[in-house]
């Protein structure tokens, strides 16, 4: 089913926050904003629910602390015991500060990796990746706004066109998409 | 004018310090003094006890006493002989623990030290001489006998558990005690005020924003900062006069029998002792005051000159700080251990003094905001202050265990020591206050529903709290009581008293000054602040 989307382009964060709490308090659901950098406080503003990446995160740091510590028990305690400056080597626990900086660094490691390629992953946008976004100077100085006529039935394309003239806009776009 | 602490809430802190001076008072009277048991596991019938009196002449009556009591412990079945002994080699041959034990001893201790021979035998068997424990077959013999008696474990070990757990031993007259625990209370709670002092000067430094709403909180806990000032001037005067043995680079005698010491007189001496102890009092005391007087001048004519001012002198307190609460620490707490050193031991203690003032603040600004006095005031910036929280514990753990993997590694013995000393003496304390003050916030703190909620930073943060009043406790102790540490209404009545005067003079600062500094030039800034 086709469907309509219109793309209000604006050229300021602070400008593109007042837009978007002007759609949403017509009622229109903001679908997305695309913008070069983080905006404060746009979030509560379109709705964007909590982000779970730090539960990825933590799930992250657990793996890498495991993997370090199975890693490091059967390197250096059970396959090949090395006697450094008189260390206890026969087991996992007596000779366990002296890896602390190795598992804490692992754990580090494990958790920042998986973290932005699980983050890259998620929003389709690792390395090759075909770019979603509907203008490319949206990575660099512009701000877009896109309303999906499929999640605002109430308001048609006219109504929205109107509702977008209303805000400080400098582009205005309306397209189909299948 | 500022905040008026309730009439209710006044009596609950004067009636902490009541509590808390009474159980003190109780404590020092019933503070004992403890005498070491060894085990000799090849002369069951055998025991070695020791203590580290530093001058036994005062208690050559309660010794009287105290022998007659041993004497009798055992009941009527045993004939319990004490003999007063050098410290020979013969009589520790093969008790491998009672060596290792003195290895970790700190070589603090002087003067005459207690020592008892003590054997047992049994009165029913008439054919046991005194001499039994030289010939293995008699003593065996011995053993047999006791076994079949009344009770389980051999009777030199039931008069050990007696020794360790504190039922035969003597009263003690000195305030060794008493001392360190005044040690203990006035470096916490000056290093709580002293955190919160050093974030207001990094506050101004960096000119953040999110915070100003929070400044006069800051200000009154940093305020605050005479009373540890005061309990520690006090243990400093006793001990330059004599009348404690805390540092013992202060007494001519030992410093004139120790070669270590010698080499460091040139730092550690009381004339330069006491130049450094004003220096560090008189730059903290006199920033936070004219830092007070400033904002409130602030208030009155506003304008952006008087916060370049203290932008300015913050970024120099910083500077001495970085300085000094390295020296401080040094000076104050690890000059105890005399021959030990750590180059990262003021990081440390900083690190905790900054933990506790972050978590002073939250408490008191949780309290103000439940009493609806700082309504600009919001779950943001407590939040926040739960990040520092989380964040510094981190810190903390982080120098702890780097500060212990170091010298753990390197197995010193003049480092190593210290750690031995804690872990034979301190083990249940050290490690519970380590895992409690690490893996605590560790979780609870990670997720951001904790740090919003109030009954979770409550607990924790009290918990934490008190985790690193432990922290200073094991800073202290070993070194100044060796073995002979308790805790009992003597710690806990001080801890009660000093709280309850330090936060009453919190709400005295409080009370001084409006809670808003109303023409600080961030302060829409920081009413907005929100993430």
């Amino acid at each position: 089913m086709a469907d309509k989307v219109i793309y209000a382009m604006y050229d300021d964060d602070d400008t593109t926050k007042d837009a978007a709490q002007h759609f949403v308090d017509k009622g229109v659901h903001v679908s997305e904003v695309y913008s070069p950098f983080p905006i404060h406080g746009i979030d509560p503003i379109i709705g964007v629910e909590q982000s779970r990446l730090g539960i990825v995160a933590f799930m992250f740091g657990l793996t890498g602390l495991a993997v370090a510590m199975i890693g490091i028990r059967y390197m250096n305690i059970i396959d090949w015991p090395m006697n450094i400056g008189g260390k206890p080597n026969f087991d996992f626990f007596h000779n366990m500060p002296s890896f602390v900086p190795v598992m804490f660094e692992f754990t580090v490691l494990i958790a920042a990796h998986g973290m932005a390629f699980t983050y890259l992953l998620r929003n389709k946008t690792l390395p090759g990746m075909p770019a979603r976004n509907p203008d490319p100077r949206t990575t660099d100085d512009r701000f877009v706004i896109e309303l999906r006529l499929e999640d605002n039935h109430n308001f048609s394309v006219d109504d929205l066109l109107s509702m977008a003239k209303q805000t400080n806009i400098v582009e205005l776009e309306e397209k189909t998409i299948k | 004018m500022g905040f008026q602490i309730s009439d209710k809430a006044k009596k609950v802190f004067f009636g902490l310090i009541g509590v808390g001076l009474v159980l003190l008072v109780a404590g020092l009277f019933t503070q004992t003094k403890f005498l070491f048991p060894h085990l000799d596991e090849d002369h069951p019938n055998d025991l070695e006890v020791v203590s580290y009196a530093e001058d036994l002449d005062d208690y050559s009556e309660d010794l009287v006493a105290l022998k007659e009591e041993v004497k009798n412990a055992l009941g009527d079945g045993y004939i319990i002989t004490i003999s007063e002994g050098e410290h020979g080699h013969e009589a520790h041959k093969g008790g491998e623990h009672v060596e290792e034990g003195h290895e970790a001893k700190p070589s603090t201790h002087h003067g005459p030290r207690l020592l008892w021979n003590i054997h047992i035998s049994k009165t029913s068997g008439a054919s046991h001489d005194e001499s039994a424990h030289d010939a293995g077959a008699h003593s065996e013999h011995g053993n047999s006998n006791i076994k079949h008696g009344h009770h389980d474990a051999s009777p030199a070990a039931l008069l050990a558990g007696m020794f360790e757990s504190g039922t035969l031993a003597l009263p003690d007259h000195g305030f060794r005690r008493f001392w360190s625990n005044l040690l203990i209370n006035g470096f916490f709670f000056m290093g709580i005020a002293l955190g919160a002092m050093f974030y207001i000067a990094l506050h101004y430094a960096t000119e953040s924003g999110w915070g100003v709403v929070l400044l006069r909180i800051f200000e009154s806990v940093a305020g605050a900062i005479p009373f540890g000032m005061v309990l520690l001037l006090i243990v400093f005067i006793a001990a330059t006069l004599g009348f404690n043995s805390i540092y013992p680079w202060m007494d001519k005698d030992i410093v004139a029998h120790d070669a270590l010491i010698q080499g460091k007189t040139g730092y550690l001496n009381p004339t330069f002792f006491w130049i450094r102890i004003a220096c560090y009092f008189s730059l903290f005391f006199i920033f936070i005051n004219w830092l007070k007087k400033t904002s409130k001048r602030e208030d009155a004519e506003g304008g952006v000159d008087l916060h370049y001012k203290m932008y300015r002198k913050s970024a120099f307190f910083i500077v001495g700080f970085a300085v000094f609460s390295s020296t401080m620490s040094w000076d104050i707490i690890m000059s105890i251990d005399t021959h030990w050193f750590s180059t990262l031991f003021g990081w440390y203690t900083f690190s905790g003094m900054w933990l506790t003032g972050m978590i002073t603040i939250m408490m008191v600004t949780i309290y103000l905001k439940s009493k609806g006095a700082v309504e600009f005031v919001n779950e943001n910036h407590i939040h926040d202050v739960a990040k520092w929280v989380f964040a510094l514990s981190f810190l903390w753990s982080y120098l702890w265990f780097s500060q212990f993997m170091l010298i753990w590694y390197s197995n010193i013995p003049e480092e190593v020591t210290y750690f031995e000393y804690r872990f034979d003496s301190y083990k249940y304390v050290f490690f519970t206050m380590f895992v409690v003050n690490f893996i605590l916030p560790m979780v609870l703190f990670m997720s951001r529903d904790t740090k919003r909620s109030w009954p979770y930073l409550i607990t924790i943060s009290l918990i934490i709290f008190v985790g690193h009043w432990f922290d200073v406790f094991c800073m202290v102790m070993p070194g100044t009581l060796f073995e002979e540490w308790e805790f009992g209404m003597l710690e806990i009545g001080m801890f009660m008293a000093s709280l309850g005067g330090f936060v009453l003079l919190i709400f005295n600062g409080l009370s001084k000054a409006p809670l808003i500094q109303k023409n600080h030039p961030f302060l829409e800034e920081s009413k907005h602040h929100e993430f």
